[in-house]
Parts: C-alpha cells; structure tokens; sequence
C-alpha cells in the first residue's frame, strides 16, 4: 500500500493523525513524518511513473525525472530542517497545516498531469494559510484572507487554462507547454506567474509573510514560490518574456528593501528579488541557465529558511522584528548572528558559499547568450542582494546601535536547525560538485571557481560593503524608521476600498433622491386616485345598475368607432 | 506592543563596543578591496582572458560598479521612501 502512495503521500496522510497526538509525541512526529517521506521518495527509482484512469482520461500522479527529483530532495530536506527549528510547537492545527503544506508541495512536484497539479496547488494554498492566521490576531486573519483569494485565485487561473487546453488539444499532460498564444496556455502562465510573484502580481508575498508564525513563514519561504519556479521550469523553459519579467523582478524589490523596517519583509522583498534570478534562467532556457535556476532555486531554499529562521529567532526572543527596535543583539544571541551571517554570505554570493556557485551558473548562461543589457541589470540586482540582505538584515539586528536589549540565546532546536542548514550553505558552496551532478540538463563541466571569477565577485561584493561603509560614516544612508510602504497592495487595500465606499455613498445619494421623487410622485398618486375612488369620490358612489350598462355601452362603441377609422 | 523577553539593564558590552575594534574591521576591508584591485591588474597581465563583454576589460570594472550601483541604490531608496512612505497604521485606519 505504501508503495502505491505518491512522494508527499506520507506527509499528507500523516499530518491528519497529528491531531490526535498529544504534546511531545505530535511534535516528534512532525519531525519523523519528512524522514519517512523521503526514505519513501528515495526508493523510487528516476524514471517511475504511475498512472491513473479517470472517466476517459489518463492522469499521471507520479512522474519522477531529474527535474522533479531535485526538487523533491531539497523539499523534503527543507521540510525536515522547517520541522526541528518548530520542534517547540504545541499548537496541534499549526503542525497539521504545516505538514499538510510541505506534504502537498512535494506532491505538486511529482504532478505529470494538470489535473494533480491543480489538486496540489489549491492544497498547497489551503493549507499554508494556517501558517498566518495560526498567529491569531486580527490583522493576521485579515492578511491570511487576502493571501487565500490570491493563492486559491492562481488555481480557479489555472483550472480555467487546463480546461481551455483540454478542449484545444486534448491533452492534460504536464510538459513543455509552448508558445503563449492561446489563452489556455496564457491562463496556465498567469496562474504561474501569480504565485512566483512576477511584479504586479507580487504583493501578497510581502504581505502575507511578515505575518506567519516564527515557524510558520520558514516553511512559507520554502514552498509555495518554487513551487511556482519548477512549475515555469517544467511548462514555460526557454520562454522569452520570461526574461524581462525576471529582471524586473530582481530590481524593483531592491528599492523596497532598502526602505523597509520590518526586517521579515526585508527578506520578502529579497526572496521576490531572488526569484527573478531563476526566472530569467528559465526564460534564456539553455542548458546552463536551466541548471543555473535549478541550483539557484535549490541553494536559495536553504539561505532563504536560514534568514527566516534567524529572524524568527530574533521575533521570538525580543518580540519585534523591527530595525528601529533592534541592534546589538550579538551579544545576546551570537550562534544566531554566526548563522545569518551565513545566509547573507550565501545570499550575497560570496565565494565559498552557497550562493555563489549556482547564480555564476545563469549570470554565464545570460553572458554566454549575449544579453547586455539584462546582465548589466542583474549585476546591478546582485550589488542590491548585498545592500539589504547581505548587510542590512545582519547588521541592523544584531550589530548596529545596541539598543538595550538583553534576551537569552535561540533555544536549543532552533540553533540545531540553524546550525545544520549553515552547515549545508558552506558546504555546498565549497563543494558544489554533488549538486552540479544532480542538475536536469546536461551541459559541458562548470567550474566556478576561476581566478578571475572569484575577483570579480569578490570586488562587486567587498565595494559594495565600502560603499555601505561610506554611506553610514558620512551619514548618508537612511535611518531605519516606523512606517508603512505602499507597493501595489494600496490598490486592494486602499483605492478599491474607497471607491466601493464612494460608489455606495453616490449610489446611496441617487437612490435616495429618487425616493424622495418617487414618494412624493405616489403621493400625489394615492391623493388623485382618492379624490375619484375614495369614499366622497364620484366612481365610489352607488350607481344604479343603468346608468352602468349605458357607460359600458358608450364604451364599446367608442371601441368600435377606433377600429372602423383605424 | 509585545515586549516580552525583553529585559534592559544587564550591561554586557560586546566586543565591537571598543571603537579599536570596529577600526581593524574597517581597515581590515579596506586592505582587502586594496589588494583586489591589485589582483585584477595581476590577473588580467597574467591571464588574457576573453570575457564577454568589452566592458569587462576596464580594470576594476566590477569594483566600481559595485560601489557606485551601491550607492545609487540607496539614494534612489532615499527618494523612493519620499513617495511611499506612510504612518504605520496607515492601512488599519
């Protein structure tokens, strides 16, 4: 029977006895639930297909490949690293959710139709909104109700598209789809697009983020968004527009980052701008780019959890996350420090670390392809990388002003985590080998790790730090301050609102002027038609029965004159 | 406001509390950037390496890029908080 379970079946189906479990016992089980899983995904050989018969069409369920096996790696050690750093939840609905969540993804990467695809994503969506409203709050149950109609919105997109294309050409298959002209296809991409956060379509990530639980975002940071990236990898490689969009997305985020105070959407922001890296490499779609977006995607989720977990570790100690409330904090918790120093070096790219061996992969394939402009843009978005998430998230947490605050140390599992997924960062940065064997595409031997590579970088990186230097000795960069920052959720948030109470103040103005009319128009009615058949009125008065039959007669014939003449 | 497990008081001074300190961090970097343009000279006499794009000639391109696109971004951020930035309770109002 467990044979027959798809990969993230065991997650799935495990994570509906959490309720049933008590205290310890359900947290450990959180934990053993990801372990299994992947014993259970690791078993089954690359090329495994499993398929299903329903009505007249064939479903795939199962479909496991190079691409879907890399993802399914990475998510299911991300899972697992998501479940010890939560390892000191009690809150039974929370755990559930947060498995189901990962449980779902890992299924939607193993999707070879549409119409699973389709049930994981909604899954997907359903499930990680527990991750915001398990906070509780009203604000938190307001964001989480803008996150569900945005993420279930992707998948009504999506169903829609699926449906158009069956009807084109009959097929549910989930592969490359092709060009973008016609609107099956183009529905499919939007919904894509809606939850890879291409801009425009971006803000609920900024919004529903920096609301999860401590635990909750981490597991949010990892899944929903590269769910969407092997999505586009799998569907739209090679696609065009896919560039431009990637560009756009790594630059425009910057500038909200650069600004912000909550340092969670700091690295909402930074996320958005790091998805636009693998978007690009999936819209140059060679070889070398597909495995750079895949790599990128793959080393990002662990640098990306390991920057949420440290500031969640720092929310869940101090109680904000707020740079103007922060500063100093290494010396209250240093291994946390230590650790998020880690991810922003990996972030950042810097050589030895992570990052830096899978963005050279697209910043080449992008040079290698000619493109000037977009790879003078990313390394633009690469000096912006280091500006909020190389310097700003560490520095203005734990070193910066020191602001007082006193707090012990990260508890014990959480640092485990952090410790562990650090650990992979270098790792894998110094040793990248393992992981460039796993890539999808085949391609010539990269090696990274050049003279000149390494300068380069190191000088785009260290000037950058220089210039951070020159700008707080000079005094130049902004002070962080208490604030809010309109991006495009002021046009849900705030003009749709307004106009809606607007149009129902006007609408309510015209209905009441025309009630007045009309009331005083039936006024005049009831008074006219009183004065004839009230009780003094000439048509209630008793007549006799001749005088009635001559009126009708009078009547018909002035009926038939009309006819006669017309 | 959730304060909680925030306690003030205890003066534990750390060691970049020592300005001597932050000055070896910031000598330390300055050194570094130093010998990276030196590097760049060295490798690019040593090498002959055919980069991509023409641009990448010019020695120490990537150092000056990383600065100055360092610091128009954040003065464009600068800029850019002027236009959007609102109170913080702007959109529970």
């Amino acid at each position: 029977m467990i044979d027959s379970l798809p990969p993230g079946g065991i997650m799935i189906l495990g994570a509906l006895l959490i309720p049933f479990l008590r205290g310890r016992l359900a947290a450990w089980w959180t934990l053993a639930l990801p372990v299994l899983g992947f014993f259970h995904f690791w078993s089954m050989p690359e090329g495994t297909i499993q398929t299903l018969q329903l009505f007249n069409y064939e479903l795939m369920p199962v479909r496991i490949d190079a691409l879907s096996r890399i993802f399914g790696l990475i998510f299911y050690l991300a899972a697992f690293l998501a479940a010890v750093y939560a390892l000191h939840l009690r809150q039974r609905l929370q755990q559930t959710a947060a498995t189901m969540y990962a449980g779902s993804a890992i299924g939607a990467v193993f999707a070879g139709d549409l119409v699973t695809l389709f049930v994981y994503w909604e899954l997907t969506a359903i499930a990680s909104v527990f991750l915001i409203w398990a906070r509780g709050t009203e604000r938190s149950y307001r964001t989480g109700m803008r996150y569900l109609i945005i993420q279930v919105g992707s998948g009504v997109l999506l169903l829609s598209g699926i449906l158009f294309r069956l009807s084109e050409t009959g097929s549910l298959a989930f592969n490359h789809f092709g060009p973008l002209d016609d609107p099956g296809t183009a529905l499919i991409f939007l919904a894509f697009g809606i939850k890879c956060a291409f801009p425009l379509l971006h803000n609920w990530l900024q919004d529903a983020y920096p609301e999860g639980t401590v635990t909750g975002t981490v597991y949010l940071s990892v899944f929903t968004t590269k769910l969407a990236v092997y999505a586009l990898a799998r569907g739209f490689p090679g696609t065009e527009i896919l560039i431009a969009i990637g560009v756009t997305m790594t630059l425009f985020p910057i500038f909200f980052a650069v600004i912000e105070n909550d340092l969670r959407k700091v690295l909402a922001y930074s996320l958005n701008n790091q998805l636009g890296f693998m978007v690009v490499g999936i819209g140059i779609g060679t070889p070398l780019a597909l495995n750079g977006a895949v790599s990128h995607a793959f080393c990002h989720i662990l640098y990306k959890s390991l920057l949420f977990m440290s500031m969640g570790a720092v929310l869940y100690r101090t109680g904000t996350i707020k740079a103007s409330e922060l500063g100093g904090l290494y010396k209250s918790m240093p291994i946390t420090a230590v650790c998020c120093i880690i991810g922003a070096a990996s972030i950042s790219a810097l050589p030895l670390f992570s990052g830096f061996i899978s963005k050279s992969l697209t910043m080449s394939a992008v040079a290698e392809q000619h493109h000037f402009l977009a790879w003078l843009l990313l390394l633009v978005a690469s000096a912006g990388v280091m500006e909020h998430s190389g310097i700003k998230i560490p520095y203005f947490s734990f070193f910066a002003k020191d602001r007082g605050i006193r707090c012990p140390e990260a508890p014990l599992h959480m640092v485990l985590a952090m410790i562990v997924t650090a650990a992979l960062c270098i790792l894998i940065g110094c040793f990248p080998g393992p992981l460039y064997n796993m890539l999808p595409e085949v391609t010539e031997a990269y090696h990274p790790y050049t003279a000149p590579h390494v300068v380069t970088q190191l000088q785009l990186l260290l000037f950058s730090a220089l210039a951070f230097t020159w700008l707080m000795l000079s005094g130049i960069y902004p002070p962080e301050q208490r604030s809010v920052n309109l991006d495009v959720e002021w046009l849900y948030r705030r003009l749709a609102p307004n106009l809606y109470t607007r149009m129902a103040r006007a609408v309510g103005r015209v209905h009441g002027s025309l009630e007045r009319g009309v009331q005083s128009q039936i006024a005049t009615l009831i008074n006219e038609l009183s004065r004839y058949l009230g009780p003094q009125g000439a048509l209630s008065s008793s007549q006799s029965t001749g005088s009635m039959a001559l009126r009708v007669a009078v009547l018909l014939l002035a009926i038939l004159v009309f006819y006669y003449f017309f | 406001m959730d304060n909680e497990g925030k306690y003030i008081g205890a003066d534990k001074s750390g060691w970049f509390d020592d300005p001597k300190h932050v000055r070896i961090v910031l000598y330390a970097l300055y050194a570094a950037c130093a010998l990276l343009l030196v590097a760049d000279v060295v490798l690019y006499a040593l090498l002959h390496e055919h980069p991509h794009f023409n641009i990448e000639k010019i020695p120490g391109f990537y150092a000056g890029f990383g600065f100055v696109a360092f610091v128009v971004i954040v003065l464009l951020g600068k800029q850019f908080r002027k236009l959007v930035k609102r109170e913080e309770d702007y959109y529970d109002r």
